[in-house]
């Protein structure tokens, strides 16, 4: 099957072999599996923190209001959720810029949910040497005993993946009460399965091909880059002329260079490519060839950092410089953003106020000297507490406000509307839209207030 | 076509439809209520916010395939370039 298939597309569409990493240790690989453990563990746990008892982080889509750590955001926050996501790019810049892909071999969910199926797949079918007997061999009971309990294991992983997810969205003890008394309700179940099923289906099977094929960031990530960029690169200069030798002849005499062709970085490799030839945009930056190649150099005697953190300057003996105009614009930028955000944050207004004018009755007329206008106000609290607000108007001579009751009062993180009756004096407007302000003012707090601008109509005349 | 062809091109239309129906989401949730949307459109139609937000997110995605298929039709048919 496969062989016409590489033999008419050859290079791009090559059908692709399961690529079994081989496990290698050394410090990056512990930073790896520290990034991994780490993330995954808030993604798992923050679920599960309380705050002022309630779940510290939730997304509450049913009611459109999203708690995070005591703060409650609305809808009407769009803007800092538009920040975020900013931040979150600016973010992405700046550390490709400075430090490569760092992003994919440390932080990309893809990468770090891999990973942990591979842990998966160690624990079960054993070490790289290991795993690819198992592929070749055939079905005995021992192979399906070991592909069954990997398989177990990520169906199980991938379920609770998709259990947590919907846990962001859905308290979790109740959801957690719901799946245990079969009583989930059915686009929970569905969100719950359609994440577990893409965790599985990207984390067990696709693997390196989503960075490959599949990864927009992959393809433009070499724009952010400069000649100063971290990059993982060998060292040609060094390794070359490569080949096998003993440990205890001198290589230099034999006009070999110091890379032995062990194939152990090619063999570490999760997206299967040979960092020998070069930068490749399928390399994620992951280091495992870093570690694999120091290994074999401390067995060797030589020098470590045949294959190291660099950049492109440093490669050819250029000097490399970490604060250039891209990554001073990008951090300054991110630094603005962020302090700007913060601020705001601060100084975010408790309450909302929305001001629908009625569009039944353009005006009414009250007796011969007055025009009425009916608005509707929504009154958002967006504040911990309950407040009482009085609304009072401005703007037009002889204005007045009447509301049902003099007070408004609100619950903490409550919404209410108030049917508002504004009357002004016929010869104080002509013709539609005469703009007035209304102000909502807290009873207890004349700092949490609000102005709104309204359209009166009245009479043409 | 073959498998790995198929597969490849299913993960090239699937995945940034994917992301951008996720992206376009949020931005269109987070200024539309699908409460308010379903009572100003279809209010007979008995559907909750959850339903709302699942079948916006699936409809974005479906467009988003669309496209991205139609442009892997456009690029990949064709007349062939002469070298």
């Amino acid at each position: 099957m496969s062989k016409p298939e590489a033999a008419t597309d050859a290079g791009m569409y090559v059908s692709r072999e399961k690529i079994h990493p081989r496990e290698v240790k050394g410090p990056f690989q512990t930073l790896r599996n520290l990034a991994v453990v780490v993330l995954l563990g808030i993604f798992y746990g923050l679920p599960w923190l309380q705050w002022d008892g309630r779940q510290a982080v939730l997304f509450d889509l049913p009611v459109r209001q999203f708690h995070i750590f005591g703060l409650t955001f609305w809808p009407q926050d769009f803007l800092y959720l538009a920040l975020l996501l900013i931040i979150a790019a600016l973010t992405l810049f700046f550390f490709t810029a400075l430090a490569g892909r760092l992003w994919c071999g440390y932080a990309c969910p893809q990468t770090v949910w891999t990973e942990a199926f591979i842990w998966m797949e160690r624990w079960t079918e054993g070490n790289r040497q290991q795993r690819l007997k198992l592929d070749k061999s055939p079905w005995t009971r021992q192979k399906l005993l070991r592909r069954g309990s990997k398989h177990a294991l990520w169906v199980a992983f991938a379920l609770y993946t998709g259990f947590t997810f919907v846990g962001y969205f859905t308290p979790i003890t109740q959801l957690a009460g719901n799946v245990l008394t079969l009583n989930l309700g059915f686009w929970e179940a569905f969100w719950l399965l359609f994440y577990g099923f893409a965790t599985w289906g990207n984390a067990g099977f696709l693997r390196e091909q989503v960075c490959i094929y599949m990864c927009p960031y992959a393809r433009f990530q070499s724009a952010m880059f400069d000649r100063n960029s971290l990059i993982i690169s060998y060292d040609t200069q060094r390794g070359e002329p490569r080949g096998g030798r003993s440990r205890n002849v001198d290589h230099r005499e034999r006009g070999l260079g110091d890379c032995i062709d062990c194939n152990l970085c090619v063999q570490a490799c999760p997206t299967g490519i040979d960092i020998r030839q070069g930068l490749q945009y399928e390399c994620i930056a992951c280091a495992a060839c870093i570690d694999a190649c120091n290994g074999v150099m401390d067995k060797m005697n030589y020098p470590r950092g045949l294959i190291r953190y660099s950049t492109e300057n440093a490669m050819e003996g250029k000097p490399a410089r970490v604060l250039r105009p891209r990554v001073l614009i990008y951090g300054t930028l991110l630094l603005a953003l962020i302090a700007g955000v913060l601020f705001s944050l601060t100084q975010r207004m408790p309450l909302a106020v929305e001001v629908l004018a009625d569009r039944n009755v353009v005006y009414r007329e009250v007796d011969w000297n007055t025009i009425e206008n009916v608005y509707t106000v929504r009154i958002l609290n967006k504040d911990r507490v309950a407040h009482s607000y009085v609304l009072t108007v401005e703007g037009l001579p002889g204005i007045t406000v009447h509301t049902h009751s003099e007070r408004i009062r609100v619950g903490a993180g409550d919404t209410d509307t108030a049917v508002v009756r504004v009357q002004v004096p016929r010869d104080a407007v002509s013709g539609p839209g005469n703009p007035f302000r209304l102000i909502m003012q807290s009873e207890d707090n004349p700092d949490i207030r609000t102005v709104n601008t309204a359209r009166f109509n009245g009479p043409r005349g | 076509m073959t498998k790995a062809q198929l597969l490849r091109n299913l993960g090239g239309t699937l995945w940034p439809s994917f992301l951008t129906a996720a992206v376009a989401s949020v931005v269109f949730f987070a200024s539309i209520d699908p409460e308010s949307l379903h009572m100003q459109t279809l209010p007979d139609w008995q559907i909750s916010r959850m339903a709302g937000y699942t079948i916006g997110f699936f409809m974005f995605w479906g467009v988003g395939l669309a496209s991205s298929l139609i442009t892997l039709v456009l690029v990949s048919g064709g007349p062939r370039e002469s070298q």
